[in-house]
């Protein structure tokens, strides 16, 4: 089989995969929220309704008309990328995610980052001397860190750094500069790599040391290879791809549901806190939406970590 | 065949202080639902905010509930949510991640691959929050959202598993001997599958508990019940004001069940298969 | 090797996605913003969804749509009871001899802020036309309006069921004679009309901006009041002075200043300046009481709190009298008064197990059971537990802050009495196994699940066996709503919130034509309640009015229709280098324009 042949009967199985996907992630949203959901009408309305007023606003909202012409409108919006006005203010949702998505990024990049290159360093000098300091070391923090709950780190990282020491604001996210920047993002970058160290650490420790027992790196090792050139040259490539692969599906995941907790309790208006609010008040074009765009960023992790793998490994490349 | 044998031998070695741990929040758990305490959770027994005291151990809430109380009720409470969400979720898991790896490459499989592709990929709180909608009130709602949610985990592994299991040699024989499909999947294929089961309810188990934390903090948890996810939310009110005792006693409990169960879980798959490792769910970190 | 291959091409894309939403994030046109002088930062507890006075019926959106836009009537910053004055109006409006035609004259100069909406972007002098149409576009169906149930059948062309399709529809009661002259034609009298024309609801918006903006105009605001929109967000609201508003100089005396009752707060200075005084003001929405403390007790936070009940120990020095510790007025300046509003517990009477009944028997039965539960309420517990004792107890529906209030006649209604309530019970022939199950609705969050769990204690203390309440709890105020519009649950706990101080506004809550959806949400249906309710709502302010609202306020009482009330103590501390009195009831947020923060503030 031709290379070209090959990529594109790769991309075609793609697009088919990710339509599908696609169908039955907003399938089965807009089934529970949609249909089962909360009905929005009540949270329209004045103080004092009539009946008729009532079944104005659920016509204004489509609320009268039956599941399916309801899911074929919805699927045919999409598909022209109109994802409509948020119902309480109007806002388009578009507008909505373009204000909310950066923030979110701003908010949780530095501390995904560090938290991964944190968390390869120490899990590469762990599964290099096992049994030593670092590993002992990184047993203990990875227990720990898996034990302890996001909620209760939020807490507390909050009520000492924000509250008793005063370092950082408490809350809130007013950031003109990268002085500003700085002070609001740190306790929450702290929450976030606390709570994903213990998952990272022993995720990559496992990896590197399946890597460290195979063939190849053990001959290079013997060989009396500089420990640096072989940790990059060697594991870090061999490891990638599982590694990738985590880091790549924990993307949408982090964007669109993992600041959920953090902007909450720090009331930072990404996209966590929009879509926790729309959840709660039943604003269904923003919940269709939010759910619409992380099943789109999903299929494109998982088809990213694909081609990655493919790239990186000899064996599926050759084939 | 000699699975269940290999999994006691197995289970025999375990670290000692996790399971003397486990023994505890057992029996602490076993004593509400025996009714010897932790039954007066709701009972208004003292004064506000009392301090620790012989009468209360740990002290009164702002509502003079004692939380000692509170806190065995949410022990057992832990429980049963840990252990109705492991179970049912591995044996959803199970059964369907068998059916489709037994039938791989089928309409089912690609049927039951794809349901499990959809279900990971919507976000986790909003899957929750609109199964705890549609259910409106219904006391089971969050566990139910859970169970929902975490079976596809053990459905890829099982599939996976399964599909490698359908290939070897004792299968084949069953089948040249005329044994049905269901007996195969029921004689031969899930005893192969106990230990990777027994894992993932465990892993099942702490995620369950640490999501209801979570939930509970959002105020999507449980109806009308106390838990430790409830004394978090209840005391993250009252931190600034100086009352750390809900806080303390319930994050303290949490985190060495959790701790008890991960290294158990851990312990056990060194015994299983040192080399391979799964890292706990952390969708809900 | 292979390696550099493999990094490069995923390392730059990646940094440069990073830097450019650096970029974006922080270039956010605050930058210029900052440097402006006078910055104020106010906190409120809720964040409005949208800033369309025809949405702003909760205190969060009228804090902001009060500021973006104009109102016809205002009240004084200072003056206790509330007053009236003329804000975009001219003077008070004329009335006819009948109480039915108001002729209302604008003030010259007032002009709506530049927008793209206006030719030019340049923004036009606010007309009657532009008042008209404010008001009919409440019964318009695309405006969605949540106030137009304040001004139905009250004017002549808007009866029941009349809707307008078109912004040139007229209507007879609603007419502009001239530019800058409207005249409304009332159906009867509506003594509380002009209170309804302070109320955000009822600001002044330009039809261009509405038209042009359509269903965005709820984040994009256009007005005349005394600020522009900067940013709107989940977290906070921006707003910049309006370079064209002109008001003319603040006159404290008129305001209702009292040297002897605004002692120690600074106000003088601001006395003969143009307002608004300061630049910028940050609004941000904090809905957890502890983190608006937290913001508050940080450097560079928040410069006003409304304490927590959680921290008033911290605060307070003694609760009765109230009074601040000596630390906290050194550091602080510090406010306290009862809100304008209250919460009570409503039972829904159009339930024949509990409430109405057709059968007399079984009519006084249920009195009896509602009465022997409202005899288990404990509300100094209550109080303890949530308010810190602080929250005023009072019974019915007419709060304190009202003239109309009844100093306690009768506190038999809000005593806890468990005795009582069983002696009531088994008299009226009630027992563990005829007691009707009722539902007990609550939203979800972790304080009103404790009150319910309080509250469940109380009742099993007065015999009702445990598991008689089946708590249903909803995740939205929206579904909370519905669940009780549509009668769906047995009990649960209200707020009201009073839009004018006048207690026909408490007081309609138990209106019978407004049952169920409507505000009437305890269904309560007496005719003679109705009878006198309609007597005294055309009746003119006087003592024959508070008598009449007094004894609509003992009928429910007498009936056990809810339980309550208390109305909260609110506790302000705000930065000594901010001038204001930060009092929201009523004014809701009109205090923001006579915000002054002193020149050398860091």
């Amino acid at each position: 089989m031709s290379a070209g042949g090959s990529r594109g009967g790769f991309l075609l199985d793609r697009l088919v995969t990710a339509t599908a996907l696609l169908l039955g992630v907003t399938l089965i949203s807009f089934t529970l929220t949609v249909h089962f959901g909360p009905d929005p009408t009540w949270e329209q309305l004045g103080r004092n309704p009539t009946p008729e007023q009532i079944e104005q606003v659920r016509q204004a909202l489509g609320q009268d008309r039956g599941f399916l012409p309801r899911y074929a409108d919805f699927l045919l919006r999409l598909a022209r990328l109109d994802l409509g006005h948020a119902l309480a203010s109007g806002e388009p949702v578009v507008d909505l995610l373009a204000r909310a998505i950066p923030v979110s990024l701003l908010l949780l990049a530095p501390g995904f980052l560090i938290g991964i290159v944190l968390a390869l360093a120490l899990a590469m000098v762990a599964a290099w001397r096992p049994r030593g300091f670092v590993d002992r070391l990184c047993t203990i923090v990875s227990a720990t860190g898996m034990s302890l709950s996001l909620v209760i780190i939020v807490i507390a990282l909050q009520a000492v750094f924000a509250v008793w020491l005063d370092w950082f604001p408490a809350r809130g996210w007013r950031v003109h500069d990268l002085a500003s920047y700085l002070r609001h993002v740190t306790v929450p970058s702290l929450g976030l790599i606390v709570a994903g160290l213990g998952y990272n650490l022993r995720f990559f420790r496992s990896v590197f040391r399946n890597v460290l027992h195979d063939p190849p790196v053990r001959t290079a090792r013997a060989y009396g290879f500089g420990d640096g050139r072989i940790a990059i040259r060697y594991v870090l490539r061999a490891a990638a791809p599982p590694i990738l692969t985590r880091i790549l599906v924990a993307v949408p995941l982090i964007v669109i549901s993992g600041s959920l907790i953090i902007e909450k309790h720090f009331g930072i208006p990404g996209i966590g806190m929009v879509t926790w609010n729309a959840m709660m008040s039943g604003d269904q074009p923003v919940m269709m939406a939010v759910v619409s765009l992380s099943s789109v960023l999903f299929v494109l992790a998982l088809s990213v970590t694909d081609l990655l793998t493919g790239l990186l490994d000899p064996k599926v490349r050759g084939a | 065949m000699t699975a269940p044998v290999t999994l006691r031998r197995r289970l025999a070695g375990l670290d000692r202080l996790p399971v003397a741990l486990m023994a505890v929040f057992l029996a602490a758990a076993a004593g509400v639902w025996c009714g010897l305490w932790g039954t007066d959770w709701s009972t208004i027994s003292g004064t506000l905010r009392e301090p620790p005291s012989p009468e209360h151990w740990l002290g009164t809430n702002r509502l003079g509930q004692d939380i000692l109380e509170r806190l065995l009720a949410g022990t057992a409470t832990a429980f049963e949510v840990g252990l109705l969400v492991a179970v049912a979720s591995v044996a959803l898991g199970a059964a369907l991640g068998g059916l489709a790896g037994f039938h791989a490459g089928r309409r089912i499989d690609t049927l039951l691959t794809w349901v499990i592709g959809t279900i990971d990929a919507i976000p986790f709180y909003l899957f929750v929050a609109a199964i705890a909608f549609a259910m409106r009130g219904w006391p089971g709602a969050m566990q139910l959202a859970m169970i929902l949610s975490f079976w596809t985990l053990t459905a890829r592994l099982v599939r996976t598993e399964s599909m490698r299991l359908r290939e070897r040699e004792f299968i084949a024989a069953a089948r040249a001997s005329g044994s049905t499909n269901r007996r195969i999947l029921l004689r031969h294929i899930l005893p192969n599958l106990a230990p990777l089961l027994l894992v993932q309810a465990s892993l099942a188990f702490v995620a369950a508990v640490k999501a209801e934390v979570v939930l509970s903090f959002l105020g999507i948890g449980l109806q009308d019940s106390i838990s430790w996810g409830i004394m978090i939310a209840e005391a993250s009110q009252e931190i600034l004001a100086g009352h750390f005792t809900n806080f303390i006693a319930a994050s303290l409990a949490l985190f060495v069940l959790v701790l008890s169960i991960n290294s158990l879980s851990d312990g056990l798959q060194e015994r299983l298969d040192p080399r391979v490792r799964r890292t706990p769910t952390e969708r809900l970190a | 090797m292979f390696f550099k291959g493999l990094w490069i091409p995923i390392a730059r894309p990646a940094v440069l996605a990073l830097v450019s939403i650096a970029v974006i994030g922080c270039g956010r046109g605050e930058t210029d913003a900052e440097t402006a002088q006078k910055v104020y930062r106010h906190a409120i507890d809720g964040a409005p969804a949208s800033l369309d006075p025809a949405h702003a019926d909760n205190v969060y959106a009228a804090t902001l749509v009060k500021n973006l836009f104009d109102t016809l009537y205002r009240y004084k910053y200072l003056s206790r009871p509330y007053e009236l004055v003329p804000n975009l109006a001219e003077d008070f409006p004329e009335v006819s001899e009948d109480g039915r035609v108001y002729r209302i004259r604008l003030r010259e100069g007032a002009r709506f802020a530049d927008d793209p909406a206006f030719p030019g972007g340049l923004g036009r002098a606010v007309t009657a036309a532009d008042v008209v149409y404010s008001l009919k576009r409440h019964f318009m169906s695309e405006t969605r309006s949540r106030g137009g149930w304040l001004w139905r059948d009250r004017i002549v062309g808007l009866e029941s069921d009349a809707t307008i399709r078109s912004a040139d529809q007229s209507v007879a009661g609603l007419a502009a004679i001239d530019e800058r002259t409207v005249r409304i034609e009332l159906t009867e009298p509506y003594p509380q009309f002009t209170h309804t024309l302070a109320m955000a609801l009822s600001a002044v918006v330009p039809r261009e901006a509405v038209e042009y903006y359509g269903r965005e105009f709820g984040v994009h605001p256009v007005g005349s009041g005394p600020f522009v929109l900067n940013r709107f967000d989940e977290a906070m609201a921006v707003l910049e002075a309006n370079p064209g508003f002109d008001r003319g100089p603040v006159d404290l005396a008129a305001e209702g200043f009292d040297p002897q009752r605004h002692a120690g707060y600074d106000l003088e200075p601001i006395d003969g300046k143009p307002y608004p005084l300061v630049d910028r003001i940050e609004v941000h929405f904090i809905s957890e009481p502890s983190a608006r403390w937290t913001s508050f007790a940080s450097d560079g936070g928040v410069d006003v709190v409304m304490v927590p009940p959680e921290l008033a120990e911290r605060v307070l020095e003694s609760r009765s009298p109230l009074r601040f510790k000596p630390a906290i007025r050194e550091r602080y300046r510090t406010l306290h008064g009862l809100e304008a509003g209250f919460v009570y517990h409503g039972f829904n009477m159009a339930n024949p197990e509990i409430g109405h009944s057709a059968d007399p028997v079984r009519d006084r039965k249920n009195r009896a059971l509602r009465c022997a539960m409202r005899d288990a309420f404990d509300w100094s517990a209550r109080n303890e537990a949530f308010y810190h004792g602080l929250g005023r107890v009072f019974p019915g529906a007419i709060p304190p802050v009202l003239a109309a209030y009844d100093p306690p006649f009768d506190d038999d209604s809000v005593t806890h009495r468990p005795r009582q309530a069983r002696q009531r019970l088994q008299s009226a022939g009630w027992t563990a196994d005829t007691l009707p199950p009722m539902i007990y609705g609550l939203e979800a969050s972790i304080q009103q699940r404790q009150m319910f769990e309080q509250f469940r204690a109380w009742m099993q203390e007065a015999g009702f066996p445990p598991g008689h309440f089946q708590p249903r709890s909803f995740a939205g105020f929206g579904e909370y709503s519905r669940a009780i519009g549509q009668r769906e649950l047995d009990f649960f706990l209200l707020g009201w919130t009073l839009s004018y101080p006048d207690a026909q506004y408490s007081l309609q809550l138990f209106y019978g034509p407004n049952a169920a959806p409507g505000a009437n949400s305890v269904n309560y249906d007496n005719p003679e309640f109705d009878r006198l309710f309609e007597r005294a709502s055309t009746l003119p302010a006087g003592p024959e009015r508070t008598a009449l609202y007094r004894r609509l306020n003992r009928m429910i009482i007498e009936d056990c229709v809810i339980i309550g009330s208390l109305s909260r103590t609110r506790l302000y501390l705000w930065r000594p280098d901010v001038r204001m009195f930060p009092d929201r009831e009523m004014v809701g947020g009109y205090f923001l324009r006579f915000v002054d923060v002193v020149e050398d503030r860091p």
